[in-house]
Formats: structure tokens, C-alpha cells, sequence
């Protein structure tokens, strides 16, 4: 995306239009300040970022059933 | 899931693949996080050639086949189906001949593009196909995502 496109994207996330499907997305719950933080990165650090996530969430999966008493 | 190993030995060994699914969605900017990797293939004989000798190295078993039984993992193996959800011991990695509401691999790469991801160039869903895919899969799962999905393909439309 150029920096043009980029906040025309981000200031319709911010300010969804009435009636859009940002609109409607907001109000099914997407917290669309997400979407502005990964729409500033490219594909290969949405990867790195999403690969480094996998790699802690599966480091401490089930975690809470290992805890000492 | 080590995604970014599954896809380099991939796309190193010539594979011709496109990435859906999850991991597409992330590419493409979803928050949503995935533990697979998902992918439609190819099913050009040398193409099968490629992928079954791009995951041998990482033992390769279908998720569904009670323990005990014979699995072998070859050309004619991936000739024989369509879809296989397998284990590897990079994780789980599901290939597709065909995608739900898209098509063959050789259809859905109008509707996917090229970019720089896990240090190689791969191919992808575009927004769009995405969004097709998902309603055409249906599942409360794949609908769960649209509303993001389509906020995405809003807030980057000219």
C-alpha cells in the first residue's frame, strides 16, 4: 500500500462510515485498532509477528495444569 | 506450528502451492491467529513429485488414521485424493487440490497474488478469494472471520 492508501485505510477503520461493513464489524466485536497496527506492516512482518505468537502461545499451552499448588 | 519451515521447504523444492486458509488471513492482515497451515496444490505430476518429496523429511502422517496403520507418503499416495490433514513435525498442514467456492489450484491463482513472506516469495489468497473461500466453507468457524476480512477489503478499496 502507498502512504496514501494507507491512511485512507486507516481513517475509514478509525471513522467507520455509517452503514458500512466496518461499521458492522465494529459492532459484531472486531476491534478494528488490530487491523490498523496490521495493516502498517508488511505480509513478511505480519508473518514473523503471527510465527513468534505460535511460537509462545505453544510454549505455554496447558501451562495452567502444569502450575505447583 | 513451524510455518515458516513448512513453507521455505516448500517453496524450495519447486512446489507449486498457494497459501489459504488461516495463514493467508494473516497475510492479508487478520488478527485472528491459526495453529496450520493450509494450502491448495497443484496436481501436476511432477508437481505431487515436488511436494511429497518437500515434506518426507518431515514425516508426514494423515491426522485421521488410527495408530497402527500403514501410511505411505508418495507421488501416487497425493495422486489417489484431494485433500490430506496431515501431521508433520512442523505441525499441522492440510493440502487441498481444491478450495470450496474457488476451485483448482489452477483457478484460484487469478484470485491470489505473490508476495514476500517467511524469506521466500510465496503465492496467496487475495482478499477477495478469501472472503469467497470462507462463505463458501461456511463453518461458524470460517464465517467468524468475514466481518474483519471484509473490514480489511473496505478500508483498502480505492
Amino acid at each position: 500500500m502507498t502512504p496514501e492508501e494507507l491512511a485512507r485505510a486507516e481513517d475509514r477503520l478509525r471513522n467507520p462510515a455509517p452503514g458500512s461493513r466496518i461499521e458492522a464489524a465494529k459492532k459484531f466485536g472486531i476491534d478494528l485498532t488490530l487491523l490498523i497496527g496490521q495493516l502498517r506492516l508488511s505480509p513478511a512482518e505480519r508473518a514473523r509477528q503471527m510465527h513468534e505468537v505460535c511460537r509462545v502461545a505453544e510454549s505455554v499451552r496447558g501451562a495452567a495444569r502444569r502450575r505447583k499448588p | 506450528m513451524n510455518v515458516e519451515a513448512a513453507v521455505q521447504a516448500l517453496v524450495d523444492a519447486g512446489v507449486e502451492f498457494v497459501i489459504i486458509g488461516g495463514w493467508s488471513a494473516i497475510l492479508n492482515g487478520s488478527s485472528y491467529s491459526t495453529n496450520d497451515l493450509d494450502i491448495c496444490f497443484a496436481r501436476k505430476s511432477e508437481n505431487l513429485r515436488h511436494l511429497a518429496q518437500a515434506l518426507a523429511p518431515f514425516h508426514p502422517r494423515l491426522r485421521d488414521l488410527p495408530k497402527g496403520l500403514p501410511f505411505v507418503w508418495d507421488q501416487a499416495t497425493l495422486r489417489n485424493g484431494t485433500v490430506f490433514t496431515l501431521d508433520t513435525d512442523l505441525g499441522k498442514i492440510a493440502l487441498l487440490a481444491e478450495v470450496a467456492g474457488l476451485g483448482t489450484f489452477e483457478q484460484i491463482t487469478g484470485g491470489s497474488v505473490v508476495t514476500e513472506a517467511f524469506d521466500r516469495h510465496v503465492r496467496m489468497l487475495d482478499l477477495k478469494s478469501l472472503i469467497e473461500a470462507k462463505r463458501a466453507a461456511g463453518t461458524d468457524k470460517d464465517l467468524m472471520v468475514l466481518p474483519e476480512l471484509e473490514s480489511l477489503l473496505e478500508a483498502e478499496e480505492p
